[in-house]
């Protein structure tokens, strides 16, 4: 008798063989000289092409929710299928072997993040009206937690929020938004009562993004395109059914957003970026350069090539301990660490093999691609927690460390130094 | 057999037997005085780890006098004597020795192979080359077999020096790759041989010791098939290779402990050191290099017993031994500088891992020799 993940298998794989062709190889694997040189990780694509890749996404998330695979792991009376995070993991496993279209501006923030958010602080109302809709693709969701004066130190945020009758109104800033172009509503951090210390003054919200005063501006990334926002929000007006979790209760809602960030950070890795750190890829440029036989770019291309395959069977063991009904450990965070230093030193491997054809494209194959990967790796290390961030929460969190000697925690939030500039004005 | 039946809570289990075992038998007070001794181990607790846990057995087969267990098993045992850095032969008897029979086969292994299993006998296995090297590979000078064997499957005796064998001054039984006939098979010999000289030699890693082993017309027996010793060698390399990863792990662990415990307790300036950030990430990083290593050499002991969902063995072994090799060396080094001034003593235990760190990188040929092997495994 087949068992219950066999049939699970049986089923993804009808579904994918129906509405999807499968991958004559995988997606890391191209053949050398052939095809898209690309190797990109953010976006440099126009805003047409962008637009269109953004409706493919959500018209491939559609047909996986009218399938029943849009939230595998999902509570069923919100759209979801009950299953597990295993059965999630092995329809991804399954779908990686199809042409789909990308679907990150939906999952990575919205379904990976803001979802999970949503579900464990809303009210079942709340729940009801955005989740289905999230989940089956038809809106986007963004994260407005950083703002120009917090960024590692999130809970200095100070965009305000004030009681209005029934409601709130909202002012301030966000900054570093990822998909707010696209996006239909927000999860925002908001100081409700800067008479509390600043972990306990904060109270978050659920944005309708279409909202009078809801102002939208596109930020140029150093890789040349435009996929994260400021975000200025002008009187804007929310109801308080939109609250998630308590008045000045916000900072447990952040932690849960944050929690699910750090998860979806690290195990990435297929697809085109894959190719960065995949060996047979990496062994064709060698081998495309006459240096198969150089000792010290074999010395490199097996010190990166053993890291990322270590890396690759601490996300097995991961997966391993899900199945277990484990909780993983610390392996999410180190996870992370390590995927942003592989993809680093892959994408500076390649440039040493290439050499000065890096540096303008004379449009030979494979050469001046590599500059979307190089401009777009120093953005792994602080997006999602920077790398000392990381750092900090291993020592302390896993190993623990004492924490940093600060007042910060204790004070009331309206009496903190909050700028070098702002205590200088203070004091002249 | 079928390893994957054991479950986590079974695996659970045997660690912390054999770490109550390791605590008790194998404090440092303990280490120390084995690292003194004549034999430079403990043959009191060489017996008791055979009949009070079957250590020996574990992984052995069971027609042998094993119990049948695979790497995935034997892996938590050598983490906790890793981490103890218990000195003893099992490395060369039970996993070099042991493995290297196993793999060969014949009657000449089933006499050999119960005795280990016992604990009664130990057995070890020298490196092939004339520098100590471990490649059949015949890439460079170094990889000149050290020992060559006569002609003929009877009556065969061995001439040459093999230069650097693990606990081969005290081994009950040498096996030797030697150069024959029919290319290089595997030999035995026992310890009172003819024509045996076995010179023990000043080591880098106390808790381990080496000889030099001299055969003058030796007489030895044939292992297995005339001239099999290149397979035979490369099931070895693979199994001892994730089997020291798996030490290497614990005792980069035991070193990660020693210095979050020490960050917790020594104050300067006022503070506990953990609390600088320079310290703090100095231990994230050790802990995010024992995670990965930890990966590794767990991924490459389901490879090594060939679990379904498994990687292939050989790429898996060499990604264990590359990463928890560099990963320990990290860590001994970083945890000496997290304790400063006494972490540079005699006294503290902080060298001693050290020392187990560098000669256990270098054993089976070092960096040079493990990421070469890694690109081999992986068709480059
Ligand atoms: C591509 C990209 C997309 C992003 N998308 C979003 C998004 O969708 N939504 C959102 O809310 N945010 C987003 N962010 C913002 C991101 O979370 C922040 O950039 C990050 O948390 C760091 O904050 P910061 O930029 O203010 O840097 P800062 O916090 O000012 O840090 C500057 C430097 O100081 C270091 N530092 C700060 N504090 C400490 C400390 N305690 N110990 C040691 N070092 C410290 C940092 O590590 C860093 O090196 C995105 C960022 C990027 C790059």
């Amino acid at each position: 008798m087949p068992s219950e993940m066999d049939q699970f298998v049986a089923e993804v794989t009808a579904f994918l063989d129906a509405h999807a062709t499968r991958r004559a190889r995988a997606a890391e694997d191209v053949a050398w000289g052939e095809g898209e040189d690309r190797i990109t990780y953010f976006s440099t694509d126009p805003p047409d092409v962008e637009n269109a890749k953004v409706a493919a996404a959500k018209a491939w998330q559609r047909t996986r929710y009218d399938n029943g695979f849009g939230w595998i792991t999902g509570p069923t009376e919100f759209g979801g299928r009950g299953l597990t995070t295993l059965h999630d993991l092995v329809y991804d496993g399954l779908e990686a072997g199809y042409d789909v279209p990308e679907t990150g501006v939906l999952s990575l923030i919205g379904l990976g993040m803001i979802g999970p958010t949503i579900l464990a602080h809303g009210t079942d109302e709340l729940k009801q009206r955005y989740l289905p809709r999230l989940y089956s693709g038809e809106i986007i969701a963004c994260q407005l937690f950083s703002e120009p004066a917090a960024g590692s130190d999130l809970a200095s945020l100070e965009t305000k929020a004030v009681r209005d009758g029934d409601g709130w109104i909202l002012n301030g800033q966000k900054v570093w938004t990822s998909v707010a172009h696209h996006a239909a509503i927000g999860l925002a951090l908001c100081r409700s009562n800067p008479d509390n210390p600043k972990h306990k003054g904060i109270t978050a919200f659920v944005v309708d993004m279409t909202a009078p005063g809801v102002d939208v501006r596109p930020l140029r990334q150093m890789s040349g395109g435009s996929e994260f926002n400021e975000v200025f929000l002008t009187d804007v007006h929310v109801g308080d059914d939109h609250r998630l979790g308590p008045v000045d209760g916000g900072w447990g809602v952040a932690l849960t957003t944050l929690m699910n960030e750090r998860a979806s950070v690290g195990g990435e890795g297929a697809g085109p970026v894959g190719r960065a750190v995949a060996l047979p890829f990496l062994t064709e440029l060698l081998r495309a350069n006459g240096r198969l036989d150089d000792g010290a770019a074999r010395r490199r291309l097996a010190e990166l090539h053993a890291d990322t395959l270590a890396t690759e069977y601490l996300n097995h063991q991961m997966v391993r301990k899900f199945r277990a009904g484990e909780q993983p450990g610390p392996e999410a965070s180190v996870s992370k660490l390590m995927y942003a230093q592989n993809l680093t030193r892959g994408a500076h491997f390649a440039a040493e093999i290439i050499g000065p054809r890096l540096i303008a494209d004379t449009g030979a194959w494979g050469t001046y691609s590599w500059t979307e990967l190089l401009l777009s790796t120093p953005a792994l290390r602080i997006l999602g927690g920077t790398e000392e961030i990381m750092k900090n929460i291993l020592a302390e969190r896993v190993l623990g460390l004492p924490k940093e000697p600060g007042i910060d925690t204790r004070s009331p939030f309206r009496e903190l130094r909050r700028s070098a500039g702002a205590t200088e004005s203070r004091s002249a | 057999m079928s390893t994957e039946n054991t479950t986590s809570t079974e695996l659970d289990e045997l660690r912390s037997a054999v770490r109550d075992f390791m605590t008790a038998k194998a404090d440092e007070r303990a280490v120390r005085a084995a690292i003194d001794s004549e034999r430079g181990y403990d043959d009191k607790v060489w017996a008791q780890m055979a009949e009070q846990l079957g250590l020996q057995s574990l992984a052995l087969p069971t027609e042998h006098g094993g119990d049948g267990y695979g790497l995935v098993e034997l892996t938590v045992v050598l983490e906790e004597m890793g981490r103890a850095l218990l000195p003893s032969p099992f490395l060369s008897s039970v996993v070099l020795a042991g493995t290297a029979l196993v793999a060969a086969g014949g009657d000449e292994a089933a006499r050999i192979l119960p005795g280990i299993a016992a604990g009664t006998t130990t057995a070890t296995l020298a490196p092939p080359n004339v520098d100590g090297g471990w490649s059949l590979g015949g890439r460079g000078t170094g990889d000149a077999l050290a020992v060559t064997a006569s002609a003929g499957t009877d009556d065969v005796t061995l001439e040459g020096t093999a230069p650097l064998v693990l606990d081969g001054a005290g081994a009950d039984v040498l096996l030797v790759v030697a150069g024959g006939p029919a290319g290089p098979g595997l030999y035995a010999v026992d310890a009172d041989a003819a024509g045996l000289t076995r010179t023990p030699l000043p080591v880098l890693d106390l808790t381990r010791r080496i000889a030099t082993v001299t055969f003058a017309a030796t007489p030895a027996r044939l292992v297995g098939a005339a001239g099999g010793a290149a397979a035979i060698l490369d099931r070895v390399l693979d199994v001892a290779t994730t089997a020291l990863a798996a030490e290497q792990v614990g005792a980069a662990r035991a070193c990660l402990e020693a210095s979050t415990t020490y960050a917790k307790d020594r104050v300067q300036f006022g503070r506990q050191i953990g609390s600088f950030q320079a310290v703090k990430h100095k231990a994230a990083d050790m802990l995010t290099r024992v995670q990965v290593a930890d990966a590794a050499a767990r991924e490459a002991a389901r490879a090594v017993d060939g679990l379904a969902d498994a990687p292939e063995a050989g790429v898996a072994a060499a990604v264990a031994h590359a990463v928890c090799s560099e990963a320990f060396l990290a860590v001994a080094t970083e945890n000496i500088q997290v304790h400063g001034g006494i972490g540079f003593t005699w006294e503290h235990a902080a060298h001693l891992y050290y020392r187990r760190a560098k000669a256990s990188q270098l054993l089976f040929g070092g960096p040079a020799v493990y990421y070469e092997r890694l690109l081999a495994k992986a068709g480059v």
